[in-house]
């Protein structure tokens, strides 16, 4: 408890820091921190008790204590936020089976009261099915079973656990297979249920392969839903959503405590025992949609580097770790301190807690985890960094118990890699630890998943969403701040808590949290799969809902990895060219969900192929019952059966509709972006609909829907461009014939020959209902917008002037142009748009010239700043198999500073570098930083031919027609241009300047070397002294300037600047400065002291 | 004012063609003692100089010192509209723009006047100190070509080791070694002064591009000492010559 002493001797002097509520300047973290609501206990840290297990050291820390709970007259109600499994002993008096192990969940929660609830439910066991053969009889079920167990019990490798009985029970169910319509008489399926999860593939297994019965072959049975994780399968057949609400009712529970039998195994406040089948689980609406206040726990660690070198845990010491603790729906976080390692100045607003010894801090700090029980763990890349780092250093120090980090007792967390697989991330190597009850909600990921940035540091994100640059710390330097004194420390400890409490605000900011449980609640997932899985699992848990309900049942799919193909969207040939019109657009509404919908596709609907004739004879299925797609496929319609998937796809488009609306009203910028972040997430599940089914290593694709989905787009597209053409036309009385002048998966553009906004908008609007009125419901073609004017460059490339009410334009819209790929500097997207703008905007095709010139010019004489030739690129896997820039380069970082270097799933930052002729780009990328510090020049030649040519004269060519690259890219202004001189590269050791005149820039004649100027410039010699103090002078108010911005932004005016945020584009600019300064210097140097 | 002139355009073009294939652009600076141009190829690997006296010139005239940045492939571009025994003369004015080339034909029957655009390049003059080599090789520049060329097809990396019992070229690649001695004699018109011997690793091609400049000489002069960059001089008649300066390789995985 010293730490605990020192910090109350230390704090006591504080007075609340002067605030002026008048002061209207922004507010610097410091300030920001000690404005936060000053807890009055917070100097007065009680000590309750010490011990592993009575965690209670503080009042403050603890959740509030738990009500008196009677099992027999209270409910109890709580939000589960993690659904796991575990193998347990059963329970007397509980279903399922009787001999132990048996598979038991556990929920973990909150109440609405603050306080932690572990729920185990008992007696849900796993099953799955296979076809009945047609000899296979009701009572053959006991054979069956009995055969079976023996079976699977004999196949155990090593029984450790004791297993002595595996297959529960053996039913004859009838069922209807989801794959194909096939009338809605049921089959005979075998439903076989076992006692643990990890016996439905064993079992299914040696049903496949080996004689259980003698008498009846089970060989050739299709298997059903034994590919299905025990955990989703018991949230489907429990009606359980993800983070929705349990209730216990009175009598149907036990509670545990310190003398019930079995013992309480979590550190949850209350722990109970419930019967599977006993509780109530509640849908997420009306009363309860509400949210319960978890508690979320923000933490970043700090580590003492060595020079270099990144850390490592088994070598290099944590000093520090911050914790921001906050309840879900408040507003401030209402724990805050800091961890140090050595004496540290006290810090207004925050808790600091130092400690003498490391061992002493990662142990307290554990203790406070368990103390403070958080539902939710957040940071920036804690599951790849600060954990692993953490448990690492703990195991290395020896410290005891401190991976105890989880909610059960005797489980510790552990480190575990974990693939992740899938179309929208690509590959992913990442680490996973475990913490029971608690889900690792990394923000990186979330950022990862739902954002695409150029840079994913904290820096660069917090900057993109809060507008705030943030001071960044090198590595190397955190050592030599350790290493000073208590003031350095509370410097560090400033930056470590800002770097814990960014992550709050940016998961509020993003509304993350809340819009993540919408998601869980919606498709029925547990939030913490949300981020560690693909989507499939999203669409299959709503499917096997959708199909447990009507009795369908869904067969296993083992992936071929076929190779069959399916045609995609169809895009309707360009007419390229700059429209000065208005050019009307009309597009679909979600137009693979309403396909869907409209045509009734479905599993469930699905006539197999050769099924046809049989259904006809047996079903008495008509041809005018069944629908033919373009992609010559039949399916039912719905008033024969009404689709699955239609129906999933209509609740999401629902809700949908609702945010929709919603966003309609809402006034709040933030807030609309949140909402229209959740209709773009409901659109992605709707539209993750149509993948499933496309995915062919998906649990189970089905080219039939795919195939017809696509089909049913492309006649579509075709169909109205027809419309519109034969219907607008001179003939029938409009201005002018209306063109499609290009068309694209769901929508088509239509250049109607009038000239007025009001005018095209009419025309669109009707057009759209006139084509609308022609196809199914619910597919709508909707008038969206006005393009005006209009710049069509190619397919997928476009940009125009969006409208959607005549009076003003909403944005300038741009697709496909290089304003937005990341795989481009930012010389290339700002100078894009600069042009858009003034084409489009200013209708000023001139100063767009101009403009670009003036960029040009700029590049060539070195004078564009460097963070705005930076090219990113991700850094996926090492071994491609071409050679790639950003691979090489961080290849070549890692050897000079391997702590550094950046490593795999890093975004690479890199400038092409001038280098010899036919040398191949890729041995051309350079570290920014490493190009500034050595001025290695800058391969302006690439940048413009490579980078600006083509996206300019795309986009100029319209406009300018073919001469447009010799006016653009040939002119007068490419004629002046700088060269640098490297300091580093083979010679420069061995080189020396030579003096050439300040005025001129000749050569020094022979006997003047010393000399500033050359005879024939010494006459103006006043002139240009002036000229070069003036250029001194100009760039030392731009240095301090600079200067005065980086302290500012660290929030301390009087030290100096060690940040070095490669994110910054301060930072690269101060750096050029500084160095542009020193040479400056030089220059003005030369003309010596006064002599006149 | 600049006016120089050369009674053969042959000259400049074998000049323009050595110098293009190494650097794009250079300032090329104008006293009254000759030109000069130097510059370093845009890895910052090799340095090429270039120094023409007065006396080169049929006619040399230049009053005050003026740089002028030279595009030296639209140079070379001009000049390829000149036959190769037209005179040229080389024109700018004290604050130039652009140069001008006048070509004209053997009787003066036919005279071309070019005008070149100037590049503005703002750019540090570097040279390279003189200091005293400790090996000094001479030979057929075409032999060098030759054998530059030759090596150029086992390894990117060429060894050079000069001993008092000659000099040796070494390549070891994927394909195999190859291994050239020269020892000094007449037949060969090889000659070789070594005070200390010297083996150094160069990049074969940048030593290929040198060798661009093989119809400038019939003679090469390499320059190596430890420590210090190989120098290959090819002189121009008496009045200049060209020469490149590479830096050894180092065991840096950088270069």
């Amino acid at each position: 408890m010293d730490g605990k002493r020192k910090f109350n001797g230390t704090s006591n002097g504080h007075a609340k820091k002067p605030r002026n509520p008048d002061d209207d300047e922004e507010m610097g973290f410091e300030a920001e921190l000690a404005a936060f609501e000053n807890s009055e206990d917070m100097d007065q840290t009680l000590l309750m008790g010490d011990g592993p297990e009575n965690q209670t050291t503080s009042e403050r820390w603890s959740r509030p204590p738990p009500p008196e709970l009677d099992p027999s007259k209270h409910n109890l109600e709580f939000q589960q936020l993690d659904v796991e499994n575990y193998l347990g002993q059963p329970l007397p008096g509980m279903p399922g089976a009787q001999i132990g192990p048996v598979p038991v969940v556990r929920m973990f929660g909150v109440t609405m009261e603050g306080n932690s609830v572990c729920c185990h439910v008992h007696g849900f066991c796993p099953y799955f099915y296979i076809e009945a053969p047609s000899q296979f009889e009701e009572h053959h079920c006991e054979k069956l079973q009995k055969a079976l167990d023996q079976k699977v019990i004999a196949d155990i490798r090593n029984n450790k656990d004791n297993v002595q009985e595996a297959v529960l029970m053996v039913e004859l169910v009838e069922k209807l297979n989801i794959h194909g319509y096939n009338g809605d008489k049921k089959q005979r399926y075998i439903k076989i249920s076992v006692t643990l999860p990890r016996f439905v593939a064993a079992a299914s297994r040696l049903l496949k392969k080996e004689v259980i019965m003698s008498e009846i072959d089970f060989q050739d049975c299709r298997a059903f839903e034994n590919n299905i994780d025990f955990d989703i399968r018991f949230m489907v057949d429990t009606d359980v959503v993800g983070c929705n609400w349990i209730e216990l009712p009175m009598g149907h529970w036990r509670i545990r405590n310190s003398h019930s039998k079995p013992l309480p195994e979590s550190r949850c406040q209350i722990e109970v025992d419930v019967a599977f089948d006993r509780f109530i689980s509640h849908e997420p609406e009306g009363e309860w949609s509400k949210v319960a206040p978890f508690r979320i726990l923000s933490f970043d660690i700090e580590c003492a580097g060595r020079k270099g070198i990144f850390p490592e845990a088994k070598i290099d010491p944590v000093i520090q770790i911050a914790n921001m603790v906050i309840r879900q729906g408040e507003r401030e976080p209402f724990i805050r301190n800091v961890f140090t390692l050595n004496e540290c100045a006290p810090i207004i607003g925050s808790q600091v807690l130092c400690h003498d010894k490391e061992t002493q801090m990662l142990d307290k700090w554990s203790a406070f985890v368990r103390e403070v029980d958080p539902d939710i763990l957040t940071g920036y890349n804690i599951n790849n960094f600060d954990f692993p780092y953490l448990l690492n250093r703990a195991a290395h120090l020896k410290v005891r118990n401190f991976e105890y980090l989880g909610r059960i007792k005797n489980i510790r967390s552990v480190i575990k890699e974990q693939m992740l697989q899938s179309k929208q991330m690509g590959r992913r190597e990442n680490q996973y630890v475990n913490f029971e009850g608690r889900v690792p909600f990394d923000l990186l990921f979330v950022l990862l998943r739902d954002y695409k940035l150029r840079s994913y540091t904290l820096n660069a994100v917090s900057y993109h969403f809060l507008q705030e640059q943030k001071e960044d710390v090198h590595h190397s330097i955190i050592t030599d701040l350790q290493n000073g004194d208590e003031q350095t420390r509370r410097r560090l400890a400033m930056y470590c808590l800002k770097d814990a409490y960014l992550p709050l605000r940016l998961l509020e900011k993003l509304m993350a949290i809340v819009n993540y449980m919408e998601m869980a609640r919606v498709t029925g997932v547990p939030l913490e799969s949300l981020l560690t899985r693909g989507q499939q699992i999203k669409v299959l848990s709503q499917l096997l809902r959708k199909a447990k309900t009507k009795g369908f049942i869904m067969p296993s799919y083992t992936s071929q990895g076929s190779d069959e193909q399916y045609e995609g969207a169809t895009v309707i040939e360009p007419k390229r060219g700059y429209y000065a019109d208005p050019i009307s657009t009309l597009d679909f509404a979600s137009l693979y969900p309403s396909i869907m919908m409209a045509h009734n596709l479905c599993y469930t609907t699905l006539v197999l192929g050769g099924t046809r004739e049989k259904l006809r004879q047996q079903e008495n299925l008509q041809d005018d019952q069944v629908e033919r797609t373009p992609a010559n496929n039949y399916f039912v319609k719905s008033e024969v059966r009404r689709g699955l998937l239609p129906e999933i796809l209509e609740s999401l488009l629902a809700a949908r509709k609702r945010a929709k609306n919603d966003l309609k009203v809402e006034t709040d910028p933030f807030k609309r972006k949140v909402l229209d972040g959740r209709q773009l997430a409901l659109k992605i599940s709707a539209n993750s609909v149509y993948g499933f089914t496309g995915a062919q290593v998906g649990k189970l694709p089905c080219l039939e829907i795919s195939g017809s989905v696509t089909a049913y787009g492309r006649t579509m597209i075709e169909m109205t461009k027809n419309e519109v053409e034969s219907h607008y036309t001179q003939a029938n009385g409009y201005e002018n014939n209306a063109v499609v002048i290009y068309g694209d998966t769901d929508s088509v553009m239509v250049n109607f020959g009038v000239k007025t906004l009001e005018r095209s908008m009419e025309l669109g609007r009707e057009a759209a209902e006139l084509v609308s009125s022609k196809f199914v419901h619910p597919i709508k073609l909707e008038f969206e917008k006005v393009y005006y004017p209009y710049l069509l460059i190619n397919k997928k490339r476009y940009a125009g002037l969006y409208f959607t009410r005549p009076d003003t334009y909403d944005k300038m819209d741009c697709k496909g142009i290089e304003t937005v790929r990341r795989d481009n500097s930012p010389l290339v997207a700002n100078l894009m748009n600069s042009c858009l703008q003034k084409l489009l905007i200013e209708r000023d095709p001139d100063g767009a010239v101009a403009y670009v010139k003036q960029v040009i010019a700029d590049l060539l004489c070195n004078r564009i700043d460097i963070s705005h030739l930076v090219i990113t690129k991700e850094l996926a896997k090492t071994d491609y198999a071409a050679k790639q820039a950003h691979v090489e380069l961080a290849a070549k970082m890692k050897k000079r500073d391997p702590g550094t270097a950046p490593k795999l799933g890093d975004r690479v930052p890199y400038v092409i570098c001038a280098a010899a002729k036919n040398t191949p780009a890729y041995q051309k990328a350079e570290d920014p930083l490493y190009v500034l510090e050595n001025s290695v020049p800058i391969d302006a030649t690439y940048y413009l031919e490579q980078q600006l040519s083509k996206p300019l004269l795309r986009i100029f060519e319209p406009i300018l027609g073919d001469n447009a690259e010799s006016i653009l890219l040939k002119g007068e202004h490419t004629r002046t241009r700088t060269v640098v001189t490297s300091k580093v590269g083979g010679l420069a050791g061995f080189m020396t300047k030579k003096t050439s005149c300040l005025g001129c820039k000749s050569l020094m004649p022979k006997g003047y070397e010393q000399a500033c100027l050359c005879p024939h410039c010494e006459p103006r010699m006043s002139e240009l002294y002036q000229k070069e103090v003036g250029a001194k002078r100009e760039l030392e108010e731009t240095f301090s300037r600079l200067w005065t911005e980086c302290q500012r932004c660290q929030e301390s005016l009087h030290e100096e600047v060690i940040c070095s945020n490669r994110d910054c584009p301060i930072f690269y600019m101060r750096q050029k400065v500084r160095m542009d300064l020193d040479n400056q210097e030089k220059r003005v140097l030369r003309f010596g002291l006064a002599e006149w | 004012m600049l006016e120089a002139r050369l009674s053969q355009t042959l000259l400049l073009k074998k000049i323009v063609d050595a110098l293009k294939e190494i650097i794009a652009q250079g300032t090329l600076d104008c006293s009254e003692n000759g030109l000069e141009l130097q510059s370093m190829d845009n890895s910052h690997v090799s340095l090429v100089a270039l120094s023409l006296a007065s006396d080169c010139f049929e006619k040399f005239h230049c009053d005050r010192n003026v740089s002028l940045g030279l595009d030296l492939k639209s140079l070379g571009k001009v000049l390829k509209c000149a036959n190769s025994d037209d005179a040229v003369t080389i024109k700018a004015v004290d604050r130039p723009e652009k140069i001008t080339l006048s070509f004209e034909s053997d009787g003066k029957e036919r005279t071309a006047d070019y005008e070149l655009k100037l590049l503005n390049l703002d750019q540090d003059h570097m040279e390279i100190p003189k200091k005293d080599y400790t090996c000094f090789i001479q030979l057929p520049s075409s032999e060098f070509a030759r054998i530059c060329r030759d090596m150029s097809m086992f390894d990117e990396s060429l060894t050079i080791a000069c001993s008092s019992k000659g000099i040796r070229f070494l390549a070891k690649g994927d394909l195999g070694t190859a291994n050239i001695q020269l020892s000094a004699g007449t037949a060969m018109d090889v000659s070789i002064e070594v005070q200390e011997p010297v083996t150094q690793s160069f990049a074969g091609r940048y030593l290929n591009t040198f060798t661009k400049a093989t119809p400038l000489a019939d003679r090469v002069k390499l320059y190596l000492s430890d420590e210090r960059p190989l120098l290959v001089e090819y002189p121009i008649e008496d009045y200049g010559h060209i020469r490149y300066y590479l830096a050894p390789k180092v065991n840096d995985p950088d270069f």
